[in-house]
C-alpha cells in the first residue's frame, strides 16, 4: 500500500496557505509596522525624522514624522496617499500616545545620559518586523534598578495612574493560560503588587461573602469568553463542578450559599419530606456506608443543608454511645476541649 | 459611594479623575438569586497620591432581593510607600490567608530593604445587612523581598465565632522569578485547631518561544476549610489533591491553543479532568474572535463531557454581536436530562460618551427545566469627573 502522508502534508500546506490571512501569517491590511530597520541600516539618524525628540520633555507632542518629512528624502512617492496609511500601523501609534499619556518620561534627560544612542533603549529597531519600539519595563530596570521603589510598591514616579493605565504586564506575572486557577497562588506573595493595578472590587466581586452580585460573567453577558469559572451554562453543571473539586466553592462562597440559593429558587427539599439522597444512603456499611464516604469527601456540601441546628440530625446517631459509632476518620486531631468547646460538646458533653 | 461623593467638594486640581459607573441590569428569570434586577454603582478616585477612595454598591430591584455593599474603603498611603492604611469594607487576601471580606482596618509597613509587615483586624462581613454576631478576625503577615526576584512570607490568622476559635492558621508563601522566562510560586496554610495542611498550592511556569508551560499541584482539606465550630469539621483528613499541567501555544499570530490536564485524588479515589480550547482573533486587535473548547471531567461521581463555542464581532457604529453555545453531557443523567444545552445571543452598543446598552436572549435545557428561555438587558453609564 502506498503511503498517503505526502498527500496529507500537501493538503495541510494548502489549507495553511488558504488560511494564512485569517491566521495573521499573511497580512491582509496594507498597513504594517514602520520599516525602522531599513532606515537605520542606511545610516539615517533617528532625529532626522523624529526632529526635536532629543529635547522633548514629559509633555508635548509625540514627534512623529509628517508626510512632508518623508518627502524630504522620498521625493518621488509611489502614491499620493498619506505615507502613514501603510507605513506604520495605527494601533502602534495609539500605543505610543497612550504611553505618553500614562508615563512620566523625559526624552531630553535620557538622550543626554545615553549620548544620543536611542538604540540603547529602543533595541527592537534592529528586528525585522517589530510590533512596537516601546521599551519593555525590564529595559528601564537595566539602568534604574528602583530597588527601593519596587520594595515599597512606589510606582507613581514613572506611572501616572496604573489602575487607569489598564496595561497587563508584558514581562512578569503575565496573566495568561489558566489565570483563573493560577491567580491565587501567584497573588499570595505579591498581593500589594496586584493592588498597584487592581482596585478593591477586583477581589470583592468574587470573594465578597454572599455578595456575588457583580460577577463579570453576568454583568457583561455580551462579552463572551472561554475563560472564567461561571461561564455559559454553569447553572446546569454547577453540581458536577462542585463535586469534582470539593472545597473549591468555599473559596468564595460560604457553606450556606447552597441552601440559600436552592431555597430562593424553590429547588431545595425544604418544606417537603422527600430526601434528596439515594436509597441506601444511611446504610451502616464499613465507614458509614455511602453517607459516611461522601461526608468525608465533601463535608462542605453536608454543612450546606445540615449545618447549624441541622447538626442534631447527626448527633442523634453519632453521639458518644450512640448507634452511629465514632464519626472521626483517620487523621483527625483537634486541640479543642471536647467537653467544653463547640462542636465537640454536642456529642461528648455530659448534657444538662 | 457616600464616601466617594463626599470627596467631590474637595478641590480636584491635583487629583486623578473621579471614575463613576452605574449599571442597571434586568432579566426575565423570576426564581433566582442571580445578580440581576439590580442597580450597581461603583466609584473610584485617587484624589491625592496618598488618598484613594472606592465604593461598590448594589441595590436589588426585585422583590426579595436586598442591597449590599461590596466595597466601601478609604486607602491612605504614605507618598513613598513606607506605610499604608485601609479602613472600611474590603477583602483581605494576603499570603496563605484565606480570602475574607471584613469591616475593619489593615495597616502595612515597609522598609527600603524589602521587609513588609501587615496587620489586619475587624468583623467578618454579614451579607445583606443581616444581624451581627460580633465575631471577629485578626491576622498578620511578615514578608521579605530578596533582590526583587524572590519573596517569602509567613502569616497567621485567627477567627472567632461567639467567642470560640473557628479558624486558626499558620501560613507560608513563596514567589520567585529567577529569570525572565521562569515564574515560581507556592503557598501553604496549616490548621492549628485540627492540626494538618488546610490548603497548599504550587505553580511553576516557563515560557519558551511560542509556548508557555505551567506545572501545578494543590492539596486542600475540605474539613479544615470549614469553621472549626462546625460538626462537619471533625470527620477526619480526606484531602483533595491535584497535579497537572497547562500548555499555551501561540500557533499563529491570531491563533492560540491552550490545553490543560490534571490527575485528581479525591477521598482516595483517582480521577482526572482535561480540557483544550482554541481562540482565533478575527483582526490584529482581537476585537472579533472565534473560540472552541472541549472538556472532560471524571472525578468520583462527577463525570461529564462538554463542548463550547463562542463568537464575537464588531458590527460598526459602536455595535457588537456576540454568541455563545455550550452542551454538557453527564455520564449519569439520573433523571436530569441526557444533555444540558445552553445558548446566548447578545447585541451591545457603546457610545463614545460613556453609555453602553446590551441585550441578550439565552435558552437552555437544564436539570430542573426541560426548556427555559430568558431575556437579559443592561444599561451602563461610566464617566470621569475632573
Amino acid at each position: 500500500m502506498r503511503s498517503s502522508w505526502p498527500a496529507v502534508a500537501m493538503l495541510l500546506a494548502l489549507a495553511l496557505t488558504a488560511c494564512a490571512g485569517i491566521l495573521g501569517i499573511r497580512r491582509t491590511d496594507p498597513s504594517h509596522p514602520f520599516e525602522h530597520r531599513a532606515h537605520v541600516a542606511k545610516g539615517i539618524n533617528c532625529v532626522e525624522c523624529h526632529a526635536g525628540v532629543e529635547r522633548a520633555g514629559d509633555t508635548g507632542p509625540l514627534h512623529l514624522p509628517s508626510d512632508a518629512d518623508c518627502r524630504k528624502c522620498h521625493s518621488k512617492p509611489h502614491t499620493e496617499e498619506s505615507c502613514r496609511g501603510c507605513h506604520g500601523a495605527e494601533y502602534i501609534r495609539e500605543g505610543a500616545e497612550l504611553a505618553k499619556e500614562h508615563l512620566r518620561f523625559d526624552h531630553g534627560k535620557h538622550n543626554a545620559a545615553v549620548h544620543g544612542d536611542c538604540v540603547r533603549c529602543h533595541s527592537a529597531v534592529a528586528e525585522a518586523r517589530p510590533e512596537t519600539l516601546l521599551p519593555k519595563m525590564a529595559v528601564c530596570f537595566g539602568c534604574h534598578e528602583h530597588k527601593d521603589q519596587w520594595a515599597l510598591r512606589d510606582c507613581d514616579g514613572c506611572h501616572v495612574d496604573l489602575a487607569a493605565e489598564d496595561t497587563p504586564p508584558a514581562s512578569h506575572l503575565v496573566h495568561d493560560s489558566d489565570w483563573m486557577r493560577e491567580h491565587g497562588v501567584r497573588a499570595a506573595s505579591d498581593r500589594d503588587l496586584c493592588s498597584s493595578c487592581h482596585t478593591e472590587r477586583a477581589c470583592a466581586a468574587c470573594h465578597g461573602v454572599g455578595t456575588v452580585a457583580t460577577l463579570p460573567w453576568k454583568m457583561a453577558f455580551d462579552e463572551v469568553s472561554l475563560s472564567g469559572l461561571h461561564t455559559a451554562g454553569f447553572r446546569s453543571r454547577h453540581a458536577e463542578e462542585a463535586r469534582a473539586d470539593p472545597g473549591l466553592c468555599n473559596t468564595c462562597h460560604s457553606e450556606n450559599s447552597c441552601i440559600d440559593c436552592h431555597t430562593a429558587s424553590h429547588v431545595s427539599p425544604e418544606g417537603t419530606t422527600r430526601s434528596p439522597h439515594p436509597i441506601g444512603w444511611l446504610s451502616t456499611g464499613r465507614g458509614g456506608g455511602e453517607h459516611g464516604i461522601q461526608a468525608r469527601i465533601d463535608p462542605v456540601s453536608c454543612a450546606g443543608c445540615h449545618g447549624g441546628a441541622g447538626e442534631q440530625l447527626c448527633v442523634g446517631c453519632h453521639r458518644v454511645g450512640g448507634p452511629g459509632g465514632d464519626p472521626h476518620g483517620p487523621g483527625f486531631r483537634s486541640t479543642k476541649n471536647k467537653t467544653h468547646d463547640t462542636p465537640c460538646l454536642l456529642c461528648h458533653g455530659t448534657g444538662p | 459611594m457616600i464616601t466617594v461623593s463626599a470627596c467631590l467638594w474637595v478641590s480636584r486640581s491635583e487629583g486623578q479623575p473621579l471614575r463613576l459607573r452605574a449599571d442597571a441590569i434586568a432579566d426575565t428569570q423570576s426564581e433566582t438569586q442571580s445578580p440581576t434586577g439590580l442597580v450597581v454603582l461603583q466609584g473610584q478616585d485617587k484624589l491625592r497620591p496618598w488618598l484613594d477612595v472606592e465604593g461598590l454598591v448594589w441595590a436589588g430591584a426585585k422583590p426579595g432581593l436586598t442591597g449590599d455593599v461590596l466595597v466601601l474603603a478609604l486607602h491612605l498611603r504614605e507618598p513613598h510607600g513606607y506605610s499604608e492604611l485601609r479602613v472600611g469594607r474590603f477583602v483581605v487576601a494576603t499570603g496563605a490567608i484565606f480570602p475574607v471580606q471584613i469591616d475593619g482596618a489593615e495597616a502595612i509597613g515597609r522598609t527600603p530593604g524589602g521587609s513588609t509587615l501587615e496587620v489586619f483586624g475587624g468583623a467578618p462581613v454579614v451579607p445583606r445587612f443581616g444581624p451581627r454576631a460580633y465575631d471577629w478576625i485578626v491576622g498578620t503577615r511578615a514578608s521579605q523581598h530578596l533582590a526583587t526576584k524572590i519573596t517569602v512570607g509567613v502569616s497567621y490568622v485567627q477567627r472567632r465565632e461567639d467567642g470560640e476559635i473557628s479558624n486558626e492558621e499558620l501560613g507560608a508563601d513563596f514567589a520567585a522569578a529567577p529569570a525572565h522566562w521562569l515564574d515560581l510560586a507556592a503557598k501553604g496554610a496549616y490548621d492549628l485547631t485540627s492540626p494538618g495542611i488546610a490548603d497548599g498550592r504550587l505553580s511553576a511556569a516557563t515560557r519558551v518561544d511560542a509556548f508557555r508551560i505551567e506545572l501545578f499541584a494543590s492539596e486542600q482539606s475540605p474539613g479544615r476549610l470549614l469553621p472549626a465550630t462546625s460538626l462537619f469539621s471533625v470527620l477526619g483528613d480526606f484531602p483533595s489533591e491535584m497535579i497537572g499541567g497547562t500548555v499555551r501555544w501561540w500557533a499563529a499570530p491570531r491563533l492560540d491553543v491552550l490545553a490543560s490536564g490534571a490527575g485528581q485524588l479525591v477521598g482516595g479515589l483517582l480521577g482526572m479532568n482535561a480540557w483544550i480550547r482554541s481562540t482565533l482573533r478575527l483582526d490584529d486587535r482581537g476585537s472579533g474572535s472565534l473560540g472552541v473548547e472541549a472538556r472532560r471531567v471524571d472525578v468520583t461521581s462527577a463525570r461529564w463531557t462538554g463542548f463550547k463555542a463562542i463568537a464575537a464581532q464588531p458590527l460598526g457604529g459602536g455595535f457588537r454581536f456576540s454568541s455563545e453555545i455550550e452542551i454538557a453531557v453527564p455520564d449519569q443523567p439520573n433523571g436530569r436530562g441526557v444533555a444540558w444545552p445552553w445558548g446566548l445571543m447578545a447585541l451591545g452598543w457603546r457610545s463614545s460618551t460613556g453609555w453602553e446598552v446590551a441585550a441578550a436572549v439565552e435558552a437552555a435545557s437544564t436539570p430542573e427545566y426541560r426548556y427555559e428561555a430568558n431575556a437579559l438587558a443592561r444599561l451602563s453609564r461610566s464617566l470621569e469627573l475632573r
